[in-house]
């Protein structure tokens, strides 16, 4: 799951209209959650989250799985900007900024009165050492490449950071939303933090809960609850029941649609669905031989019937994408005609590209659900048009090691948690290896446009090339449910980037 | 003197009743698993069905998530824990019996060394071991956890063969075998091999049933025979999302899996009285 992590990269703040559309729908939720909200509600209450991604460690720089932003970004560390649960990026400890006209030098002027968990008052020498560990030598970061551009950075006086870039970055706030701002007296914080959100750590115990308590000292709102505990389960059967038996208040994504019929129909559980930007695809070693073919790789996009396997694994819910852009980001354009299902076809294509007899790969499919299912699926669907699957079961931790450092695989299966991060496929290193200089170019000048339209049009093109290219097998769009007790209210629903903000969670006795 | 003698009988009759209910239960698996070379009711692979449909005329024991036949998956289960069994005791008994009878020859150094080495590797749970074994090659298949369950197998299997060994050894009429002039090998062939099998026959059937258990939690942990070999540990680990939902996916392997082990462990306790001459005298 480390590949969940720190895969963000990103892009400014325009919103298409289908992400409006989008945001109508959540609001109404929001709504119906403010009514459960005009109830009185006991600001001492701990609030129990379970969650299935328990952090490998507490340094988001050193490959500890996503579950460390659910747990920490907004609630123990805060960043120069936040990306609120409407996917707006806001200053947070920025007071203000101001921009140069030729786009290359950021000036930040901190917000006054903030102190670190530790005592200490946040300065401008903080930020910097803060951003210099995302983009240190030794950081596991994958948002490293996205800060390269930053060329240097300066402290004329405590309150102001003066950040100088190599070329024009227009998602530079929102890539800031993702740096923690550490004490630089900090030191490791692999197992401890210092930082200036709303929470301070209270115990972390590893392979069951990490528990975090309000700073008393916090600059802003204080939290609306007594604090909050994150329980980890590694079996999503085991995480409803918790919640069932008011074991836990919150799960924070469920997982199979079979656990929801639990929930639906009773008045004791609230049940919402926000915006999901999470995409299960199976990724091809573009590197290797046969995916290095576009025609092979748009073949086998057409011999597989997603409509089919989204319905096994999410019945009802989810979305069908053609690529791996999902509604939510400004970008998006319905691609699902593109190489769509078609087997027929699927198999001239094969033979064209030089495959009549098919051939055969190995398909890493991680130990967790619902990899093993979708990979005997692909298997099937794939055996139809000659292509002998073979399935490799591999542990998130090989899935790290084997596939995303050392690229040493045919094929595998990965669910891409995160928003905007189309900007992968811009990027000839990435663990499936897409090299497609037209993409690239379009990918690396959107960051340096003058406008967010211009950025849009530009990221839209790739969008559409990386779709024709059939660059990954994208297999749909997961459903983002949050199912809470019925006197939980104040939670994010979209979840983007696997945030989860505790901060405004009310629990009526 | 009167008790005794219409104790025995019961007694006997009691046994035979343990030995036909085993020989059922795990005959009717071996069957399933025979038949399932010939015919199933569908592919393994054929999606025919709808999403998690219960157990109909069309789907004798209902369908999983992909739409596959489950009835055709649990015949295919019994070949594959089967398989697995008699191969894992099969390498177990040889390592096992060739180590133990080693052990049971050797010096007072040696025979100690190999006891110690028994017992460190009987202190690490069979699974365990296969686990180990399982991870150090590069990719999980059958043929994996056959050899990684016979290894976990073979210090237990070793053990007992030792221990039964050294009894025969002090036996007068080894000395006396020795002493007219047999060779060691064919005091092993003749004299030790009849004496310790049947001991060691319950036990390995006993081993059979510990092996199928393992496969299964090797194949529940995702580190037993790739898919799509339909193994009922890989059933139960995919059923487990959609228990509620569709509780038979996880019922069916399950009370399979009791059926075979219980079976295996019935038959075992029934050669066991056959076998035995303590208990068959009373």
């Amino acid at each position: 799951m480390l590949s969940r992590t720190d895969m963000i990269l990103g892009a400014p703040l325009a919103r298409g209209r289908a992400a409006l559309a989008t945001l109508t729908a959540v609001s109404v939720l929001a709504l119906s959650s403010a009514a459960a909200m005009a109830q009185d509600y006991d600001p001492q209450a701990v609030v129990n989250i379970g969650s299935l991604y328990e952090p490998q460690n507490l340094d988001n720089t050193q490959g500890a799985g996503q579950g460390i932003n659910e747990a920490f970004n907004g609630n123990v560390y805060e960043g120069l900007f936040v990306l609120t649960d409407d996917g707006d990026v806001e200053p947070k400890l920025v007071d203000s900024y101001e921009i140069s006209d030729d786009g290359l030098t950021y000036t930040f002027t901190l917000k006054d009165g903030v102190t670190f968990h530790s005592g200490e008052t946040m300065t401008s020498a903080d930020v910097k050492s803060s951003i210099e560990r995302v983009t240190a030598e030794n950081s596991a970061s994958s948002r490293k490449k996205t800060l390269a551009v930053i060329d240097s950075i300066e402290t004329p006086d405590d309150k102001t950071v003066v950040v100088t870039l190599s070329a024009p970055s227009i998602s530079l706030p929102y890539n800031l939303s993702y740096v923690w701002i550490v004490n630089d007296d900090a030191g490791d914080i692999s197992a401890s933090e210092d930082g200036t959100g709303p929470y301070t750590l209270q115990e972390w115990r590893r392979g069951s809960a990490l528990a975090m308590v309000p700073f008393e000292d916090y600059w802003g709102e204080e939290p609306t609850n007594g604090g909050v505990m994150f329980q980890y389960f590694t079996d999503a059967t085991a995480q409803n029941n918790a919640l069932l038996t008011g074991a836990v208040d919150i799960i924070t994504s469920v997982q199979s649609p079979d656990a929801l019929s639990m929930f639906t129909d009773n008045p004791d559980f609230t049940v919402s669905e926000g915006a999901s930007t999470t995409k299960e695809l199976m990724a091809y070693n573009d590197r290797v031989a046969p995916f290095d073919n576009a025609q092979v790789r748009a073949a086998l996009s057409r011999a597989v019937d997603k409509e089919k396997l989204l319905q096994a694994i999410w019945g009802d819910y989810g979305t069908l994408i053609g690529s791996f852009v999902p509604p939510t980001d400004p970008w998006y354009v319905d691609l699902t005609d593109v190489n769509a299902y078609d087997p027929e076809s699927a198999k001239e294509m094969l033979a064209e590209a030089g495959y009549p007899d098919g051939f055969s790969f190995t398909l890493d499919t991680p130990d967790y659900d619902p990899h093993p299912v979708v990979a005997q699926f692909l298997q099937n669907e794939l055996a139809k048009i000659d292509v002998d699957v073979k399935i490799n079961i591999i542990t998130a931790n090989e899935w790290y090691t084997k596939i995303y450092k050392a690229h040493d695989f045919d094929a595998t299966l990965q669910e891409h948690v995160n928003h905007r991060d189309i900007v992968f496929y811009g990027n000839p290193d990435f663990y499936w290896g897409y090299d497609n200089p037209e993409v690239t170019r379009l990918i690396s000048e959107s960051e340096s446009a003058h406008s967010m339209e211009e950025q849009t049009e530009m990221l839209t093109e790739a969008n559409k090339i990386i779709a024709e290219d059939a660059a990954s097998m994208w297999l749909y769009l997961y459903p983002q449910i949050v199912v809470s007790t019925s006197n939980v209210s104040g939670y994010p629903l979209n979840g983007l980037n696997s945030q989860f903000f505790a901060y405004d969670i009310q629990k009526a006795d | 003197m009167s008790a005794e003698s219409t104790e025995l009988p019961r007694r006997r009759r009691r046994g035979n009743a343990t030995f036909w209910l085993g020989l059922i239960l795990v005959g009717g698996i071996v069957l399933a698993g025979i038949v399932s070379f010939f015919w199933t009711p569908y592919a393994l692979s054929d999606m025919a069905g709808g999403r998690l449909e219960a157990p109909s005329a069309a789907h004798w024991a209902g369908t999983d998530r992909l739409g596959r036949d489950l009835f055709t998956q649990l015949m295919i289960g019994a070949r594959i824990a089967l398989i697995v069994g008699c191969g894992a005791v099969a390498i177990g008994a040889v390592i096992g019996v060739a180590t133990g009878i080693l052990a049971a020859f050797a010096t007072r150094f040696l025979d100690d060394a190999l006891a110690a080495f028994f017992d460190i590797l009987i202190a690490f749970p069979t699974l365990l071991i296969a686990m180990l074994v399982v991870a150090a090659r590069e990719e999980a298949s059958l043929g994996t956890a056959i050899l990684a369950l016979g290894i976990g197998l073979s210090p237990i299997v070793g053990r007992i063969t030792r221990i039964l060994t050294k009894q025969v050894l002090g036996q007068d009429y080894i000395t006396a075998a020795r002493v007219s002039g047999t060779s060691w090998g064919a005091i092993v062939y003749w004299h030790i091999l009849p004496n310790i099998v049947p001991f060691l026959g319950v036990n390995l059937a006993l081993q059979f049933g510990l092996a199928v258990m393992a496969e299964a939690s090797l194949s529940y942990l995702g580190l037993g025979a790739p898919p799509p070999n339909a193994s009922w540990g890989r059933m139960l680990q995919e059923a487990q999302g959609t228990v509620y939902t569709a509780p038979w996916g996880a019922v069916l392997p399950g009370l399979a899996l009791f059926a075979l082990v219980i079976g295996i462990n019935l038959l075992a306790d029934g050669l066991r009285d056959r076998f035995d001459p303590a208990r068959r005298d009373g």
